[in-house]
Order: C-alpha cells, then structure tokens, then sequence
C-alpha cells in the first residue's frame, strides 16, 4: 500500500508538462478566449449598440463583421491571456485554481456570468418578446373571439370530424405494423453486445447507427412535407412519414433492449453447439419479446400523436382537417376538432399505459 | 488409444483490458474422472472451463479434446466439439418464460436444422429422450412448467438435463452450487455423481466448497492467479495446502 496521496486535482485540471500536449492545449485555450471574446464583441454591437442604443430597425449584416468581432476577440484574448481571467486557460488546466475557493467565484467566471447575462438580452430582442403586443387592446379582442368559438364547437361536423380520427388511427397503426419488421432486423445489426464480435459486424453496426442516427434526426413533418410532394397529399404520405421515423426509433430501443438482456442463455446456447441463428432465436429473442411488445405499443401511441401534427402539412387525418377550418377562420369547428383530438390521445394514452404495465 | 479425453498444455489467456487470467495452465483428464477445480474467485476457474469449449478464445496453449485441437477450429467444426461437451452454470441460464421441455430441448439444438428448431420441431426420439431425462433429474411432471418459475435447485436439474440432451462426453460446471443452499447443493451434486458414475459422462466442476471436493472429487486441481499449484487427490488437501490456495489468513468453512 503506497501511504502518498495521490495528487487530488482532478484529471482536467493537472498542468500538463508534456511539449506537444502543452501546445496543443495553450491552442485550444487561445481558440476558447477567441472565440467567446469574438461572440460577446459581435452581440454587443449588433444588438445592444445597433438595436438598443441607435435603435436601428433594419441593421444591416455583412460577412465582415463576425470577421471583425473575431478579430476584435483575437486582440481581448490576447491581452487578457496570461491573466486570471482567461476562461479558455481555466477550462484547459493551464493556471492552478485555488482549491479553496468555489468555482463560482473564480475571476474568470465574470466574464461567463457576463455572456449569460448578455446573452438573455439578445434573446429577448431576437424573439421580440413584447409586453405591450402581449396586452394590446385589438390582440386581446381577437383571442377573446378565438376563444370565445373554442368553447362553443360546432358539433355539426362531429362526423366527418370522427371518420378523420379515425383515418388518424388507423394511418398510425398501419405505420407501426410496417415498421415493425424493419425495426425488428436493423435491432439486432444496432446491438453493440451481437456485432462487436469481428471487425465485418462492427462495420455493419456502425453503418447501421449511423444511419438510424441520422434519419431520426430528420423530423416526420419534414419527411411528410416530401411524401406529400412525392405520393400525393393525404393518408399515404403521412402514413410513409411515420413510417420511416419509427422504423429508426424502434430499432434504436430495440437495439438497446438486446444490449441490455443477460449474457447467460447466450452463453449456455453458444455451449451446446448452436449454430449462430439459433443461439439468437433462443437465447436473445425470448428475454426480449415483452419489452418489444411494450416499446411497438407506445410508438403507436406516439405515431397518433405524430399522425395528428402530419395532417397539418397535409399527411392526411384529423389533422388536414384541422388545418383546412384553421385557414377558413372557421373556430367553433376548429374548436370541436380540437375536442376530437384531446379525447383521442388521452384515449390512447390512458389504454396504451395500461396494456404495457399488464405485460411487464 | 490414449485415455485422456482433454489434454490442456500451456494455455494463456489475457482479456483485452489486459487482466491475465491463465498463465500457463497445463493437464490432463482421464476419461471417465470427475475433477474439481478449486481455487479463489478471479483465480481463473470460470475461465479456464469457458477456454475449453471456446466461450472464450483462449490466448495461447493448446486444448486437445479427445486428440482433437480445438484452439484453432471455427464454425461448424467448433459447433460440433462443442455439442460434444456439456456446461452448465452458476446461474443456471435457462431460458426465460420458456417450459422445462422446451429447455431440455435446446440441448439437441446442433443435430436440429436451423428452421425446424425455429418453429419447434423436434422429432419423437429427441421429445422422448428429453422426457425420460427430465424423469432421470427428478422433474416428472414439471416438463410444460416455466422454467424461470421454479426453485434454484429445481432449474439447476433442468440445466443438467439439457447438458445430457447433448449426449456430452464431457461435461463442465461452472460452480454449479454457488447460487444454492447447503441441502440443495448436496442434491445437485448427487445427479453429477450419478451423471458421472452411471452415464459415465467425464466431468470437470469448480467448486467453492471443500467438504463437497472431498466428498464428488476423484481428482483436485487448484488454481491460483491463473497458475495450476496443486494436483491430487482431494483426499491429500490438508491445512498447509488450504493455506497455500486461499490465503495465510483462510479458515474452511463446511458445508454438509
């Protein structure tokens, strides 16, 4: 047992005395002063000079003045470098930090409670928050009318209005069937514990994340503004939408779901001599059929919910119809669809709850 | 024809996070023994049983089983060794939510065709004989309960059925009574006994236990930071040797 304490700074802030790592770190510091200085001189001019002080209406942008706000933050970090007050050399490591004092208090914490602060004003500018158009007397008269046809729905259109939902429904439903085998098979190839094995599957599992990755993160209303330029605007369009954002979504908590299950009837399939499919039918499939289950459930749940937002750039449902009484102005049948629509998801909500707590 | 159904020379094992669990383990088994492995936890019992059958890739070294080197087979070579040997598990590692029989059955998983295990086809000889092992471990009756409900020692039972389903003419215990009480533990360790004596099944089993390797062991070997240091009769063990493999400071617990 060694009796010296080992150094009790943590990891990060240990100066580190190597050449190469040293510089690469003092760059880096330098690159966060810069780039920090350079926002808070451009944000400073463009808004709280431009905007707030000269009180121009249409500031002008050209590229030259991030350019110029970097070059001003250059010449700040510059000067304020080898001082405490350098968030870039804090961050790094690069001057020890007085262990006694909390982090909060340290010198170059001003500068990161200045761009918080700073940064707050220019958000309240940039999205024209406006207590007077908040309490102006003709807003007020309008929402008053809005709310006034909310409250009194028109249940002529209770009809239609229950075919659209139910077009909704089903739309989701056909959604998560179709996904579900997809999802099913990319699972497995996204399963880090099945693919890590040889360097081929690894490949295939990072292909596979990849591209689970980057399709979920292209939202179902943009895929559904495509669709409905590609098949046509209505159910069909909505329904591909979906279709193509569950497919990643499942396979992703269904790849989870395998990296989760336990080792053991693997391993005791592996032993007696099973071939590689079987071993995955018996001893991967059986621990995590319920889970799957439980996951296909919600996604519809989530699916309705998404199918309803679809409709409103045209996928069809309950939601084009929505759409199309919004556009006429019509509020007491806006108001009755969205009567319709509130029913709907706490339906799906409430049932889709309870039928995954009885599978656990 | 040699009497050795394995023969292990020099085998090392290094995990890619760089602990060395084998360091050079060499030894042969005698067809027909059944030899327990002793040693402390992390000494290199668990794997050195899962080198054997290559749930683990072994490093370096040479494992012969029945003169066959199976360090370097793949695929269905390896499948077919592998249906060759039994294991069975601290944690026993049936199959959740499934029946007693439908576990039993997946020991025939290497001699059924990918499709017809999928949709459980199994023919009449491999249901029956998975039944009358089921009876053999004691479970008659129990063959259409779920697995994962029944007692410890109860899914220990079914595990050693599934084992023989293989016909295996090795069988490897992988502690195969940590996980029980004391009374369950000598019940487990009557059906390998039975198993090894009547069905003259090889079988290699590490044990916690002293009073259980006196009592099933033909044979002890002992492992200590992956080094093999004690070879014997476990008649032979006496306070010295239980020092020297479980430290200055061990004293034996019984169990009976």
């Amino acid at each position: 047992m060694s009796t010296i304490k080992e150094t009790t700074l943590p990891k990060h802030l240990q100066y580190k005395e190597t050449g190469f790592k040293k510089s690469s770190n003092v760059i880096q510091a330098l690159s966060i002063d810069i780039l920090l200085w350079g926002y808070t001189s451009l944000v400073t001019y463009k808004v709280i000079y431009q905007k707030l002080i000269m009180n121009m209406r249409h500031a002008d942008f050209t590229w030259s003045q991030p350019l110029a706000a970097l070059g001003v933050g250059a010449i700040i970090s510059l000067i304020l470098f080898m001082t405490k007050f350098s968030i870039g050399r804090a961050s790094k490591g690069l001057y020890e930090i007085d262990e006694n004092e909390t982090y909060m208090k340290q010198p170059f914490m001003f500068l990161g409670y200045f761009i918080i602060i700073l940064t707050f004003v220019v958000g309240l500018q940039v999205s024209q928050v406006s207590m007077r158009e908040f309490l102006s007397e003709a807003g007020l008269t309008g929402a008053r009318r809005i709310f006034t046809a909310l409250f009194q729905p028109n249940f002529a259109i209770i009809e239609p209005a229950l075919f659209a939902a139910v077009e909704t429904i089903y739309m989701a439903f056909i959604a998560t069937a179709i996904s579900l085998p997809f999802a099913f098979l990319l699972g497995f190839f996204a399963a880090r514990n099945l693919m890590s094995n040889s360097p081929l599957t690894f490949a295939i599992y990072n292909l596979v994340r990849f591209y689970l990755n980057i399709s979920r993160s292209i939202e179902p209303l943009v895929w559904a503004i495509i669709f409905s330029v590609w098949v046509g605007i209505g159910p069909f369009a909505g329904m591909l939408a979906l279709c193509l954002h569950s497919i990643s979504s499942l396979a992703k908590l269904y790849s989870e779901q395998i990296e989760n299950i336990s080792d053991g009837p693997i391993e005791a399939m592996t032993a007696t001599g099973a071939h590689p499919i079987q071993v995955i039918w018996f001893g991967v499939v059986p621990q995590i059929v319920l889970p799957y289950l439980s996951f296909t459930i919600y996604r519809w749940d989530i699916n309705v919910r998404m199918a309803t937002i679809i409709g409103l750039v045209g996928g069809g449902g309950i939601g084009t119809m929505l759409m199309q009484y919004q556009g006429l102005a019509k509020w007491n049948e806006v108001g009755l669809l969205v009567i319709v629509i509130a029913i709907i998801v706490w339906i799906m909500d409430y049932s889709s709850s309870k039928i995954r707590a009885s599978i656990k | 024809m040699s009497t050795n159904i394995l023969e292990v020379k020099d085998l090392q094992k290094v995990y890619p996070n760089g602990t060395h669990a084998l360091r050079g383990v060499s030894f042969d088994v005698v067809k027909g023994e059944f030899l327990v492995i002793i040693g402390l936890s992390g000494s290199g019992k668990s794997t050195l049983l899962r080198c054997i059958n290559r749930l683990h890739d072994p490093s370096s070294g040479s494992v012969k089983f029945n003169e066959e080197e199976v360090t370097t087979i793949k695929g269905s070579d390896l499948r077919q060794v592998r249906s060759k040997i039994g294991m069975i598990f601290q944690h026993f590692n049936l199959i959740p939510r499934k029946t007693v029989l439908t576990n039993v059955l997946t020991g025939t998983l290497s001699k059924t065709s990918v499709t017809k295990s999928i949709f459980g086809i199994y023919s009449e000889e491999d249901r029956a004989k998975a039944l009358s092992l089921i009876e053999l471990v004691g479970l008659s009756g129990k063959e259409n309960h779920r697995a994962d409900n029944l007692s410890g020692g109860q899914q220990q039972r079914v595990a050693i059925a599934r084992a023989l389903m293989q016909n295996p003419k090795m069988l490897l215990a992988d502690e195969p009574v940590a996980s029980l009480d004391p009374a369950t533990s000598h019940s487990v360790m009557q059906y390998l006994k039975k198993v090894n004596e009547e069905l003259g099944v090889t079988i290699l089993c590490n044990l916690h236990f002293l009073s259980l390797v006196r009592q099933y062991a033909t044979r002890v070997i002992a492992l200590k930071g992956g080094e093999l240091i004690y070879e014997g009769s476990p008649k032979e063990i006496d306070e010295e040797w239980f020092r020297t493999i479980y430290g200055e400071e061990a004293v034996e617990v019984t169990i009976d």
